[in-house]
């Protein structure tokens, strides 16, 4: 008092009676104290003011932010009663910026090649991987573009690392993408399972090969499982493209953008080994797309600053509610996002189903079929996840066979009856063709055994 | 009251980045609007303030990220008003890295426990440092597993009990981890020092260590790591007292408090922001502004209405690869659709490498040419191993200056025996074997047309003008070679 130092107080219902004060203080002025506070339960600490001197020695040592102090923490405040966090103002949500592009030549590029460059047109400047064959061209592309675009590619040191470096460019608002293959997707899953819990967007390119383990590096379709059914723990799910050429690497990759930001929910984009390697004709958009700040955004600014990205919810009622509010976005995007495309499916009787580069064998197999004059059809998925099963009902009006063809034991059929059942679609024969390893299902496979079942049918 | 108002908000510099009112503990209900989880007497609840008071100081709490742990610490945005992003288990210092890449201005703090960042999160914590952007890293000792209830920790002191190692940690749980230590070896890392919380000096020490932290970064210098030894006077079953005690006549001996590390740089850490100007991102994709000329006047009907295929195969450095690119390039600037798909291989060179091409007058279907209208072999196997699918009509084009064996081919398949590497020895670079290659298809084929090749390699190697003129003296050989065989 004499040095004119405000009092030391204990507020005692948050004192935990834990007694570091004890050893801070140089006049042993604070002692365990005897009464149990009636709020707490705990036994707060007792200051002996004739022996105090308000020296805040015993401030400094108390691990309590509201323990001891100038003043008694107010419980009862209206502001506390009201809480902080409501009346803290949400910031503006700046939106994405559409940048008219000139036209420009097609380009020649590879798979992986025109999905970077379509990330880098959606906006994309941070980019974070591990080298895996064969998605390595996307990444190897963004390290040699986007220093020159003032865009951070970073080399990770595992696909664990990457997905968390991606965590925390989503967290802070900007867009942010990976390319990788099934043994580094795998490896990602758990961090996927947190950008869906914390509702953050992101773009995963799986360049799918030959599992299980590390099987090896050829074209195969065998994530479609883990993409679809499998992120990780929880109740996961992601909106999944299944591109078929280069110039869909780019437009998919475009799409997977707006729709990561539309939903808060990553996009994984299921190409396969071919597709990364494969060089075709790309045309650019008619524009290009600079980022905005959504409101949720952790930016690191004081307008973003009581923003909050975790997936923990203490209490399990809200963790319920917390699924259930994820949970009704799926429903939303099995509504609205199933996505389609097919070829010669008028009056076809019978379909073969195929997605990723199997689906461009199929289209040469159907081509030569009609020919033929047999009624056959391409109904090729360009969503994997929410399954297009609205469009395929209206083709099963008139086809009653399908033949899924597909680089993997089954995964894209499984996908395909599960949707069927759960639409309750009619009864149809569905066979398939299946090759695993590397091995793609050939046109001429293909041609024969969907000829077999117009074949039966007739 | 009112009065009390004032006095606090006056107070609030210096104070702390800590909410008025824990609104996210429980909904701030009751006590807990005012309190931490942490148990009586853990060290938390110091480091915390510590580190609050901080951020105040150097006045940086508007723009700071806290990263929440997994561990007793993952509930940290529960006190700290400053942005907070929840990590999973030992990640925080990768979530970091993307906070501080994404917005370099932000001001962004990993706080990990002793399992997070020793066990599960080295490979992250260990990168960081060694990248050595400026983050800064609060590392929580305890010792012990505290969220999950006390198991070992890789610090967890030799003989220690904790519920995973109930007779102590014996020489089959390994040593202590020295993690400042390590961290210190690293390059990366600029600033590295070991504190504990367990009397006057020492907590002004550790105060003083975190602000350190966060001044290399607020500088832009480089990447700070705080150890703090902290008590956990519940897993060590002992008085809040004791746990002083411990640390300081126990933990301390093993784990010696004090600078470790301090390496200053002249600020660095300065990235611009990413552009999204037009003209330099087209620039950057190194697009084709300007129309093509094209002269192809129909597609190649003679050999498909519709589709050719064309296998180009040889050992790895023949450039089998680089001519399918070559010819996928230039059919598409004739308005075809084509496409290359090469036979990918792990990077290791000298085997056998093919491409598979096709042109289209519309669309590419199958993009695999396993019974293509023209084989071009760089080498025997090759020869051997394709020459019997070339479709009928179709054609063989071969290096007949290092395969001395005609190939037995379909009834109906044309074969040229062109000396490529022969050609192209006498042009003086061997290299551009793959381009009389070229010379040859077109000549042999009549895919295209010369003067679209010629412009094709003009552009491709604009980067590299001086390589203009041999190579379009290997077209041309290649082409003559076929017109008038030796």
């Amino acid at each position: 008092m004499s040095r004119e130092r405000p009092p030391v107080l204990v507020t005692e219902a948050l004192c935990k009676g834990c007694g570091r004060c004890i050893e801070a203080c140089p006049k042993k002025a604070m002692t365990l104290g005897s009464d149990i506070n009636q709020t707490s339960g705990l036994t707060p600490i007792h200051i002996d003011y004739n022996l105090c001197n308000s020296c805040g020695l015993c401030v400094v040592a108390c691990p309590e932010p509201y323990g001891l102090g100038a003043e008694v923490y107010d419980l009862e405040d209206p502001r506390h009663l009201y809480g902080e966090q409501a009346r803290s103002k949400r910031p503006a949500n700046v939106a994405p910026r559409k940048i008219p592009l000139p036209k420009v030549e097609p380009m020649v590029l590879k798979g992986n090649y025109a999905s970077a460059i379509g990330a880098i047109l959606a906006g994309c400047r941070h980019v974070y991987g591990y080298p895996i064959t064969p998605s390595t061209e996307g990444a190897e592309l963004m390290a040699k573009l986007l220093p020159k675009l003032d865009g951070v590619f970073l080399q990770a040191c595992s696909e664990v690392a990457t997905v968390n470096h991606m965590y925390g460019c989503a967290a802070a608002g900007l867009p942010v993408m990976t390319f990788t293959s099934g043994p580094g997707f795998s490896l990602m899953l758990e961090g996927i399972s947190y950008f869906i819990g914390a509702e953050l967007p992101g773009v995963f390119v799986d360049v799918m090969r030959p599992g299980p383990g590390l099987g090896y590096i050829g074209p195969e379709q065998s994530d479609i499982k883990l993409a679809c059914r499998g992120l990780g723990h929880g109740n996961t799910h992601a909106i999944v493209l299944a591109p078929t050429s280069p110039q869909e690497m780019l437009d998919l990759t475009i799409e997977a953008f707006t729709l990561t930001y539309k939903y808060r929910n990553p996009v994984v984009i299921a190409a396969d080994g071919y597709l990364g390697q494969i060089t075709g004709r790309v045309t650019l958009p008619d524009h290009l797309i600079e980022p905005g700040l959504p409101d949720w955004a952790v930016w690191g600014d004081a307008a973003h600053k009581s923003n909050l990205i975790s997936s923990i919810f203490q209490d399990w009622s809200e963790l319920e509610k917390h699924n259930e509010k994820i949970c009704a976005k799926y429903r939303v995007m099995e509504e609205h996002e199933q996505r389609s495309t097919g070829y010669q499916l008028d009056g076809a009787t019978t379909l073969v189903v195929a997605c990723n580069t199997p689906a461009r064998m199929a289209k040469a197999a159907v081509e030569r079929l009609r020919r033929e004059g047999r009624p056959v059809g391409l109904f090729q998925p360009l969503t994997l996840w929410p399954f297009p099963i609205k469009a395929l009902l209206t083709e099963l009006v008139h086809a009653n066979r399908i033949v899924v063809v597909e680089a993997s034991d089954g995964q894209l059929e499984d996908e395909l009856r599960l949707a069927l059942h759960h639409a309750r679609g009619p009864d149809v024969d569905i066979r398939h063709l299946r090759h695993m390893g590397g091995i793609l299902p050939t046109d001429q496979e293909i041609y024969q055994i969907a000829r077999s079942c117009t074949e039966v049918a007739q | 009251m009112s009065q009390s108002h004032e006095t606090k908000a006056a107070d609030k510099k210096p104070g702390a980045a800590f909410f008025d009112h824990f609104d996210r503990h429980a909904h701030g209900k009751g006590l807990k609007g005012g309190t931490t989880h942490y148990c009586p007497g853990c060290g938390h609840g110091l480091a915390h303030k510590f580190l609050a008071e901080a951020l105040v100081e150097l006045g940086v709490e508007d723009r700071t990220v806290m990263i929440s742990p997994v561990g007793c610490a993952v509930f940290l945005f529960y006190y700290f008003d400053t942005g907070n992003t929840q990590a999973a288990h030992g990640r925080a210092p990768a979530v970091a890295l993307g906070h501080k890449l994404a917005n370099p201005n932000s001001i962004v703090v990993s706080y990990q426990g002793d399992g997070d960042l020793a066990a599960i999160g080295l490979a992250e914590i260990m990168h960081a440092a060694q990248l050595g952007i400026p983050i800064s890293v609060i590392f929580i000792n305890n010792a012990i597993y505290g969220m999950t209830g006390g198991q070992m920790a890789p610090t967890t002191l030799p003989g220690q009990w904790s519920a995973t190692t109930p007779e102590g940690r014996g020489p089959m749980q390994g040593q202590p981890m020295h993690v400042s230590e390590v961290i210190a070896k690293l390059d990366g890392a600029s600033y590295v020092e070991r504190c504990a919380l367990y009397d006057q000096r020492e907590r002004k020490r550790c105060k003083a260590a975190i602000k350190k932290a966060l001044q290399l970064q607020v500088e832009g210098r480089g990447f700070g790591f705080v150890e703090i030894l902290a008590e956990c006077p519940t897993h060590w079953h002992m008085t809040s007292l004791e746990s002083e005690l411990h640390v300081k006549n126990v933990m301390a001996k093993e784990y010696p408090l004090g600078l470790i590390k301090d390496v200053t740089r002249e600020p660095w850490f300065s990235p611009a922001k990413p552009t999204f100007d037009v003209e330099r991102v087209l620039d950057v994709l190194e697009t084709e502004r300007d129309t093509v000329e094209r002269f192809c006047q129909k597609f190649p009907e003679h050999l498909d209405p519709l589709d050719v295929s064309i296998k180009l195969a040889g050992s790895g450095g023949d450039g089998a690869q680089t001519a399918a690119m070559l010819v996928t390039r230039t059919a598409i600037c004739e308005g075809y659709d084509s496409t290359h798909i090469p036979s990918y291989g792990p990077e290791s060179r000298g085997g056998t490498s093919y491409a598979d091409v096709h042109i289209a007058k519309s669309e590419v279907l199958s993009p695999a040419a396993p019974h293509p209208h023209v084989l071009v072999a760089f080498n025997a196997p090759s020869l051997d191993k394709f020459a019997g699918d070339v479709r009928p009509g179709g054609m063989v084009i071969y290096d007949a200056s290092v395969i001395a064996k005609a190939p037995k081919v379909a009834e109906g398949v044309r074969v040229h025996a062109v000396p490529m590497s022969a050609i192209a020895q006498r042009l003086g670079n061997v290299v551009v074997k793959s381009v009389v290659a070229l010379g040859a298809l077109q000549q042999a084929a009549q895919v295209l047309d010369e003067r679209s090749f010629l412009g094709e390699l003009r552009r491709s190697l604009s980067h590299k003008a001086g390589m203009i003129p041999v190579n379009e003296e290997a077209f041309k050989a290649g082409v003559q070679a076929v017109r008038t065989p030796a």
